[in-house]
C-alpha cells in the first residue's frame, strides 16, 4: 500500500458521468453471516422439498408404484442437492446481483469497475468457492483457509473466485432524503445584531456542526450542553453570539454559514422542518 | 472555498426534489419488476434523471451541502448506475440469439483456444485410465488398491447380470439425480482446485482417470467386459470428454498464474478465468446430457449392438462439434486479425 492511502476499506470507482461513488466494502464477518444465512435458506427449501418428495410415494397403494415413486423423489432430491450446492449463489448473483442472506446483510456484488455483476462472473465466483475451499474440500463448507487468506492479503477483501472474476462485495448505503436544516425559532433581531455578517466555517466544522443538531434532540439535555460547550464558546467569541446557549449558538452560526453569499432567501424565514 | 453564486441547500433541495423522487420511484420499480415494468416515456425518461442526479450530486460535493444530502444523492445515483448499466439490461436485446451462439459458436471456440491445455489434460486423464485398466486387466488385486473393494463387487454382480433385467423408470431417475450431482460435481471441482497453480485439476484428472480404468479392469477382469463396455460407450464420450475439458479449463487457469506474460498475475488470471468459464459452462452442459443417456439410455435394455453404435455415433458428433463448431467465426476473426484473441 502507498503512503498516505487512508486505512479504511472504501473504494472509489469513477463513472461514465465523471462522479465518483464511494463504496464501503464488506468485510469477512458479515459475509460469513450472509453465506451462513443462504446456507440455512437454501438448505432449509432442500429439506422441506425432500420431506415432500418422500411422503407423497407413501401414499401408493401397491409397492411396484411405491418404488418407482419413490426412485424418482431420490433423483429430484440429488438434483436438488446439486442446485443447492452449486447453481443457488450462481443463478441468484446473476439474475440479482445479490442472494437473500447478502440482501439481508445489506451486502451487493458489484465488478471491481463498479457494475452489476453477469452470469459469467456469477458463476465464476461460486464455482471458485470449491478452491476458496482449499486445503479443505468443498463439503466441510464455511470454513474456507484459502479464502480468508486470500481476503486478509487483499485490499478489498475478494476471496479467490473474486480475484478470478474480478468482483468485490459492497455495502450500499441507501440513505433516505433528508430534510434540511432550518433555524428554528427564527433569529431574533438582538441575535443577529452582534452577529458577524460572513460566518466562514471550514468543511470540518460545518459537518460536525451539522451532524450535532440532526442528533440533539435525541442527545438529553445535559449531554446535548456538554457536546455543544466543546466549541461553541471559541467560535461563538469569533463570530460575535453571545454563548449562554452554546447549543443555539451554534444553529445561529451554522444557519448563518450555509445561507451566507447565496442567492436565495436565508432558511430562517421558511416554515420549519425537522428542527424543534 | 465558497461559491458565491450557489443557492442554499434548502432552496436546492427544493427545487430538485420533484426529480430525485420520479427517479427513486423509476428505481425501485425496475428493481422490484424488472425494466419491463416501464411505459416508454419513463424508459426515455430514466436517462436524462440520472444524470440529472449526478450533476446534483457533483454539485452537493462541491459546494459543500450538509453530508446527510450528499449521501442521500449518491445511494439515488449508484441505484440508478446499478440499473443502468446491469449486465441483464444490455442482454435482454440480445438473449434470444445469445443460448444458440453459445452453444454452437462460443463452446467449440474456447475448447480450440485453449487446445494445448486441454491436450494435457486429455493426458492427464487417458493415460492413468488406459494404465489403470491394463493393470486391473493383468491383476485384479491392482484394482483394489486405487477403489475399495467394497465398491467393486456390487459393480461386477450388477454388470454380470446385464440388462434384460429391465429396472424401473424409477430407478433410472435416481441413478441420472445422482450423475448430474456427482459428475457435474467433480467436473467442476476439477476445474476449481486448477487455481492453486493447476496442481489440483492435475491431481484430480489423474486420481479419476486412474481410478475409473481401474474400476473398467477389474469388471472386464471378472467376465464382465463387454457388458460394461456396452454401457460405458453410450455416455462415455460426453461424460469422460467433459471431464477432460473441465481439467483443461483449470490447467489454463493455474498457468496463467505460473506464466502470466507481460500482465500482472491477477490481471493474467482474470483474463484466463473470463476466457475458460465458457469452457466450463458448455462441460457442465455436455455433463448434464451425459446423466440423462447414462440414467435412461445406457442401462435400457435396448439390444448391444445398437448401443454401441449409437454411442459411436454420437463419439463421432461430439469429436466433430468440438473441432468443427464455430468456424466461420474464426474466420470472420481471423478476417478482422483477431488471431486467438480471447473474449
Amino acid at each position: 500500500m502507498e503512503p498516505g492511502t487512508p486505512l479504511d476499506t472504501d473504494i472509489a470507482i469513477e463513472t461514465p458521468e465523471h462522479i465518483v461513488f464511494r463504496h464501503r466494502v464488506a468485510g469477512p464477518a458479515r459475509r460469513l453471516l450472509a453465506y451462513l444465512l443462504d446456507l440455512v435458506i437454501c438448505y432449509g427449501v432442500l429439506v422441506v422439498i425432500a420431506l415432500v418428495a418422500f411422503v407423497v410415494p407413501l401414499g401408493a397403494t401397491e409397492a411396484a408404484a411405491k418404488t418407482e415413486s419413490l426412485g424418482a423423489s431420490v433423483g429430484l432430491v440429488l438434483v436438488m442437492a446439486f442446485a443447492a450446492q452449486w447453481l443457488y449463489f450462481a443463478v441468484l448473483e446473476g439474475w440479482r446481483g445479490t442472494t437473500p442472506g447478502k440482501a439481508a446483510f445489506g451486502l451487493r456484488v458489484l465488478t471491481t469497475t463498479g457494475r452489476p455483476i453477469g452470469f459469467r462472473e456469477a458463476a465464476l465466483r461460486n464455482v471458485l468457492r470449491a478452491a476458496d475451499a482449499l486445503p479443505l474440500t468443498y463439503t466441510a463448507g464455511c470454513l474456507s483457509i484459502a479464502g480468508l487468506a486470500s481476503m486478509a492479503l487483499t485490499r478489498h477483501f475478494q476471496r479467490l473466485g473474486d480475484l478470478a472474476a474480478a468482483t468485490i462485495v459492497v455495502l450500499p448505503n441507501r440513505a433516505r432524503a433528508v430534510v434540511p436544516l432550518v433555524l428554528w425559532p427564527p433569529a431574533e433581531p438582538q441575535e443577529l445584531a452582534r452577529l458577524a455578517e460572513v460566518v466562514r466555517l471550514d468543511a470540518d466544522q460545518r459537518q460536525s456542526i451539522e451532524m450535532f443538531l440532526r442528533r440533539r434532540a435525541q442527545l438529553g439535555p445535559a449531554r446535548e450542553l456538554e457536546l455543544a460547550r466543546m466549541i461553541a464558546p471559541a467560535l461563538g467569541a469569533r463570530f460575535g453570539v453571545p454563548s449562554a446557549d452554546p447549543s443555539r449558538t451554534l444553529a445561529l452560526l451554522y444557519d448563518r454559514a450555509a445561507s451566507a453569499g447565496r442567492d436565495d432567501a436565508p432558511p430562517s424565514s421558511r416554515t420549519p422542518g425537522s428542527w424543534r | 472555498m465558497e461559491i458565491a453564486s450557489a443557492p442554499t441547500e434548502a432552496a436546492f433541495v427544493g427545487r430538485r426534489r420533484l426529480d430525485w423522487e420520479r427517479l427513486d420511484a423509476l428505481v425501485r420499480t425496475t428493481q422490484r419488476r424488472g425494466l419491463g415494468a416501464l411505459t416508454p416515456e419513463q424508459v426515455s425518461q430514466f436517462s436524462p434523471l440520472y444524470r440529472d442526479a449526478c450533476a446534483d450530486l457533483a454539485h452537493s460535493r462541491a459546494v459543500r451541502y450538509g453530508a446527510p444530502l450528499v449521501d442521500y444523492l449518491q445511494g439515488l445515483a449508484v441505484a440508478a448506475h446499478t440499473v443502468l448499466y446491469s449486465s441483464r439490461t444490455r442482454r435482454r436485446s440480445r438473449a434470444a440469439g445469445s443460448w444458440a451462439r453459445f452453444a454452437l459458436e462460443a463452446f467449440p471456440r474456447a475448447v480450440r483456444r485453449h487446445r494445448v491445455a486441454m491436450g494435457i489434460a486429455f493426458l492427464l486423464f487417458f493415460v492413468p485410465l488406459v494404465a489403470g485398466l491394463l493393470g486391473a486387466i493383468a491383476d485384479p488385486a491392482f484394482a483394489v488398491r486405487i477403489v475399495p473393494e467394497a465398491q467393486l463387487r456390487p459393480l461386477v454382480e450388477a454388470y454380470r447380470q446385464g440388462f434384460d433385467a429391465q429396472r424401473g423408470a424409477g430407478v433410472d431417475a435416481a441413478m441420472a439425480g445422482f450423475y448430474v450431482n456427482n459428475n457435474v460435481g467433480i467436473a467442476l471441482r476439477c476445474f476449481a482446485t486448477g487455481l492453486a497453480f493447476g496442481l489440483g485439476s492435475a491431481f484430480y484428472l489423474v486420481e479419476n482417470g486412474l481410478a475409473t480404468g481401474a474400476i473398467l479392469g477389474y469388471v472386464a477382469a471378472h467376465g464382465a467386459g463387454p457388458n460394461i463396455l456396452t454401457f460405458v460407450v453410450g455416455h462415455g464420450s460426453l461424460e469422460l470428454g467433459a471431464i477432460g475439458l473441465a481439467g483443461g479449463a483449470g490447467l489454463q487457469l493455474g498457468w496463467s498464474l505460473v506464466a502470466p506474460g507481460d500482465r500482472t498475475r491477477i490481471a493474467s488470471l482474470q483474463r484466463a478465468a473470463r476466457s475458460v468459464v465458457v469452457v466450463v459452462f458448455g462441460a457442465a452442459a455436455m455433463l448434464l446430457m451425459a446423466a440423462a443417456v447414462e440414467g435412461f439410455w445406457s442401462s435400457s435394455s435396448v439390444p448391444a449392438t445398437v448401443k454401441r453404435a449409437v454411442g459411436l455415433v454420437l463419439f463421432g458428433v461430439v469429436t466433430a462439434y468440438i473441432a468443427l463448431g464455430g468456424r466461420g467465426a474464426d474466420a470472420d476473426a481471423r478476417h478482422r486479425g483477431e488471431v486467438d484473441r480471447w473474449t
